[in-house]
């Protein structure tokens, strides 16, 4: 018989049910859906990286890294023996990746070798599984292959440094080195339009190798070797458990020389797609807890509300013999249902948002580029659900203690709120003058305390995620903006390979344009960039801390805000940094600070010149649109390229803040609703009251909205400030990736302040046109 | 002078298949500045009665005048604006409203009343001047109801209609009540009507009107009522 009233009771307070269902459904959704992402992508890449023997370390030889290549840093079969030899290294291969013109085509196609694919391999999606042997065998991205039409035995012609080679695609792969498949840090996006990788085999490297290095001829004869003794690598690709320090170690000693390790997350892939996964984190921790935190609060609040207006029932139920534990017991499962319904619908809602963020599809597709997307909630998010559902029914139960208090009379006479007392502000003169609706509703929030303050909660969270969603996407806009709309001045860059300054510097002369050099430097145990700049058509521009442009001066090296912020660096500090696989050391005066994407170092070429540092010019910008791909030149990219990739990084951008946004009306129209509802029918003899005396439906309308717009305008007071403190959080929780400055359009606040009042205005009125339906006679006959 | 007249009003309500018939076809008329009680068992139809001319409630048939107006076809809105002018309620549960003192639930009601009177007033009359500061919740059950009376009259409506004033209060402070609608009637001229089931109010009244089973069984004057002092509780 309990359970037929049970379902009665839910009928009668089927306004409430819904609404709390759909608010524990949102809030868990969120909950599991944000949490689900970066947990699903953390486990995803971590197979895919797996599964295809993505390395832990790198060993490069210096001029890798220093942007050249020269005969004597490669690496000799001895010397992956001698790392291979290394106590507590599983696999080494000797790898080999290097960017190339696909012939035909703007597009670059990074080609990599590796002599032992069970190290930095791939898994095979279609066509021919991998042949070492190979001669001819291209393995491609597939990515690339459908953005660009490309089918299995099509071939394909690349060119390196002026020499082609054409090989035919025999499979079809997705290579965990290339998880995010971009040409470096500054770009921030993938763009299989323009940009891909394909593997060969080391028997087609070795074939290529006459030709590749015959104008190094003279230099190996002069070694006392031929070229046959050579091989193709640069780099030694390491699976081991060793920490970096041991391992850096054990391979100084096994190489006899200061080579550059790089751990993974030092590589762009690992390093951004963890990067994803803690933004994830960072998500998954405030947003969405704070979404759960006000579906659990309304809640306490209704379950409260809800059992204060049975009260009676309560009473006569006690009255008639029920025990205490029986009549908990029934309004508990009302409680957990409610737990239970919002828990299953919320598990829906959750695998859709994480499939709504991280499908193959979606711009995390786009950017990370795997084989499997399988969704998975993480255990903690079970724990959650089992100890949401165990507290609502701990709500349930205490709600009802507290009506059962007492004897059996006590709990059938019927709720009565807190007794009224007089406020601290009544005693000034502003109060005095205040109309009655307006004291009316001031004393109301101020007795009803819990449900003003869940009102006040409510449209925080809803200012909150609005802020914080808009000046995210405001944020990133200005620095995508300032960063590459802005700094970058150039129409195309031109990747280079020489070591011959002179010839370098003519080929920049030629384009009219500026150029840098970029290298790797042990700073503080950290390998950072140092790049060097020498511009002076204002082809390149550096942002400073205030976003605003700087020239770079000659007296010192800008230090980058990360690195600035972790050391505590500043304007006149002097630092000490490395170039990899040199003994040489470089004292740096610091000259300021710059907003950059890289972690590292920037100086003029004066600077450097002056002292002493080495290096050779790697890249030029121009604004010259031709520009013939031979001789030193690696691979140009375009302006309008690199551009292209932030209007998809943009776009994922955009789906967060959609998201955001249709949770925020959501939640404000729950929160309000839910709770201008409760306030109607608390207020309702009020209400009568005051339309027996005379007053017009759309007086009390009025009022029962300007209760709503008040805390509506409260909210957005507090909501906008605790806004902004939630979005410094993101960014700085973002920094390691990000070297962002918080800033919010003005149509932000506008659009903020808008749908919050229009959120408010609507639910207002919505509860307002009850009161049309006011029975006076019955209200007012009932017991006081 | 009449200030009320009912002509074949009937009030039905339906009940799903089940039809009521609160009030059939009922006729009365009564005068200005009379001190008027309604009699009746429960279920007899009289609150219906006070209702109807309170303008809470609409009749199903027939007319109501009302201090020469006919209030039985009149909009909601129109409905609002007569009995914020018209006429002053008093209820058994005093429904004031509990988050207002007693001074701001009097002087409510200038915010509708066309011709309001003093509130300060109005809280002398009935004697509250010492606790114009106070919450409803702070006060006993007859200050309540005083609070509730100086409301109905702070609107200077010519109708005082009160449903079982003194039902939920104790003799002594129940004849104090009475004592205060009396006046009312008598010093301001207001044509104060009663709705009870306690026969002894009725001595008190110029006019009684007796309903049963939604009729009117009787209306007698009575030329010389007994004071509330003079009636045996």
């Amino acid at each position: 018989m309990l359970l037929r009233k049970l379902w009665r009771t839910l009928w009668r307070y089927k306004a409430q049910f819904i609404s709390m269902v759909i608010m524990i459904t949102l809030g868990i959704g969120m909950f599991v859906g944000f949490n689900m992402e970066w947990y699903s992508l953390e486990t995803d890449v971590n197979e895919h990286l797996t599964a295809t023997g993505f390395a832990d370390y790198r060993v490069y030889a210096r001029s890798a890294v220093m942007g050249s290549l020269t005969v004597d840093d490669l690496f000799t079969q001895d010397e992956l023996d001698a790392v291979r030899s290394i106590e507590g290294v599983q696999e080494a291969s000797r790898y080999l990746s290097v960017n190339t013109s696909v012939k035909g085509e703007d597009d670059v196609l990074a080609l990599a070798v590796s002599e032992n694919i069970s190290v930095s391999g791939f898994t095979l999606i279609s066509g021919e599984p991998y042949d070492p042997e190979s001669l001819d065998g291209l393995w491609l991205s597939d990515q690339y292959a459908a953005k660009n039409g490309i089918a299995l035995g099509d071939s394909m012609t690349l060119t390196y440094s002026g020499y082609e080679m054409t090989g035919v695609v025999k499979g079809l792969i997705k290579a965990g080195e290339f998880l995010i498949c971009v040409p470096d840090e500054t770009q921030l996006m993938p763009d299989f339009n323009s940009y891909g990788y394909a593997y060969i085999s080391p028997a087609m490297l070795n074939a290529v190798k006459e030709e590749l290095l015959g104008p190094y001829r003279l230099a190996i004869t002069l070694m006392g070797k031929s070229i046959d003794d050579i091989d193709m690598y640069f780099q030694i690709n390491v699976l081991s458990d060793l920490d970096k320090k041991t391992f850096t170690e054990a391979v100084d000693r096994a190489l006899d020389n200061t080579a550059l390790v790089l751990g993974r997350d030092e590589t762009v892939s690992y390093a951004e797609a963890m990067g994803e996964v803690e933004e994830g984190k960072t998500m998954g921790s405030i947003l969405p807890v704070l979404f759960l935190a006000i579906a659990v609060l309304t809640m306490v609040t209704t379950m409260h509300r809800i059992t204060a207006n049975e009260k009676t029932q309560i009473g006569t139920l006690k009255a008639l013999g029920f025990r205490d534990g029986r009549i908990m017991r029934h309004y508990a499962s009302y409680a957990l249902m409610i737990g239970l319904m919002g828990s299953a619908l919320g598990i829906g809602l959750g695998y859709f948002i994480g499939w709504f963020i991280m499908n193959p599809n979606s711009a995390m597709g786009t950017y990370i580029d795997m084989p499997s997307w399988r969704l998975i909630v993480p255990p903690v998010c079970w724990l959650v659900l089992v100890g949401i559902n165990a507290f609502l029914m701990g709500i349930g139960l205490l709600s009802v203690r507290r009506m059962l208090a007492g004897t059996a009379a006590d709990a059938l006479r019927p709720y009565t709120p807190g007794r009224m007392r007089h406020l601290r502000i009544e005693e000034t003169r502003a109060f005095k003058k205040l109309n009655f609706g307006t004291k009316w509703n001031l004393r109301d929030c101020f007795r009803h305390k819990a449900r003003s303050f869940m009102t006040l909660f409510g449209i925080l969270g809803c200012v909150i995620l609005l802020i914080g969603g808009l000046g995210m996407r405001d944020t990133m806009n200005v620095f995508v903006n300032a960063f590459y709309e802005g700094a970058i001045n150039y129409r195309q860059l031109v990747n280079i390979s020489t070591d011959d300054r002179t010839a370098a510097e003519a080929f920049c002369e030629e384009l009219g344009g500026d150029w840098s050099a970029a290298t790797s430097v042990q700073f503080r145990d950290k390998p950072v960039s140092l790049e060097v700049d020498h511009v002076t058509r204002d082809l390149v521009r550096f942002l400073g801390e205030d976003m605003s442009y700087v020239v770079l001066e000659d007296d010192g090296a800008y230090v980058c805000k990360r690195l600035a912020g972790e050391f505590g660096l500043k304007a006149g500090d002097k630092v000490v940094v490395s170039p990899y696989g040199t003994s040489d050391s470089y004292e740096l005066t610091i000259a300021g600070v710059l907003r950059s994407m890289s972690e590292g170092f920037v100086m003029t070429d004066a600077y450097a010149d002056s002292i002493g540092l080495k290096y050779d010019i790697s890249t030029i910008y121009t604004n010259e649109e031709t520009i013939l791909k031979d001789g030193m030149v690696l691979n140009v990219q375009s302006k309008e390229a690199i551009m292209k990739s932030f209007d998809t990084f943009m776009e994922l951008m955009d789906i967060m803040v959609a998201a955001l946004v249709i949770g925020a009306v959501a939640l404000g129209i729950i929160v309000l609703y839910n709770l201008g509802t409760m306030s109607y029918v608390e207020r309702y003899r009020e209400m009568a009251t005051l339309k027996v005396l005379g007053f017009r439906d759309l007086r009390i309308g009025q009022l029962l909205v300007s209760q709503n717009l008040w805390l509506t305008v409260l909210g957005i007071a507090l909501g906008i400030p605790l806004g902004m403190w939630v979005l410094q959080y993101l960014i700085d929780a973002l920094a390691a990736e990000y070297e962002m400055i918080m800033s919010i359009q003005w149509y932000s606040y506008a659009i903020t302040v808008a749908i919050t009042f229009g959120v408010s205005l609507i639910v207002g009125l919505m509860v307002a046109r009850k009161n049309r339906f006011i029975d006076m006679v019955a209200a007012l006959k009932a017991e006081e | 002078m009449a200030i009320i007249d009912l002509r074949d009003v009937s009030r039905v309500y339906h009940n799903g298949e089940h039809e009521q018939r609160a009030l059939d076809h009922v006729d009365l008329t009564l005068e200005e500045g009379q001190f008027i009680v309604i009699l009746g068992p429960s279920g007899a139809g009289k609150s219906t009665l006070l209702n109807l001319l309170g303008g809470l409630d609409s009749p199903t048939s027939g007319t109501i005048t009302v201090d020469g107006k006919d209030i039985s076809r009149l909009s909601r809105d129109e409905m609002s604006d007569y009995r914020a002018a018209t006429v002053g309620f008093v209820f058994q549960s005093y429904n004031l409203i509990p988050t207002l003192t007693v001074q701001e639930n009097v002087a409510l009601v200038k915010e509708i009343a066309p011709h309001p009177l003093s509130s300060h007033e109005m809280i002398d009359v009935v004697g509250l001047s010492d606790h114009v500061h106070h919450f409803p919740s702070e006060l006993s059950g007859g200050e309540q109801q005083r609070v509730s009376i100086a409301r109905a009259l702070a609107k200077n409506p010519k109708i005082l209609l009160c449903d079982e004033p003194t039902g939920a209060l104790d003799s002594e402070t129940g004849v104090m009540v009475l004592k205060l609608l009396f006046a009312m009637a008598r010093q301001r001229g207001k044509t104060v009507i009663v709705v009870t089931h306690n026969q002894a109010i009725s001595k008190m009244a110029d006019t009684v009107v007796r309903v049963k089973n939604g009729h009117i069984i009787s209306c007698e004057h009575q030329d010389n009522p007994l004071t509330a002092d003079e009636v045996e509780w």
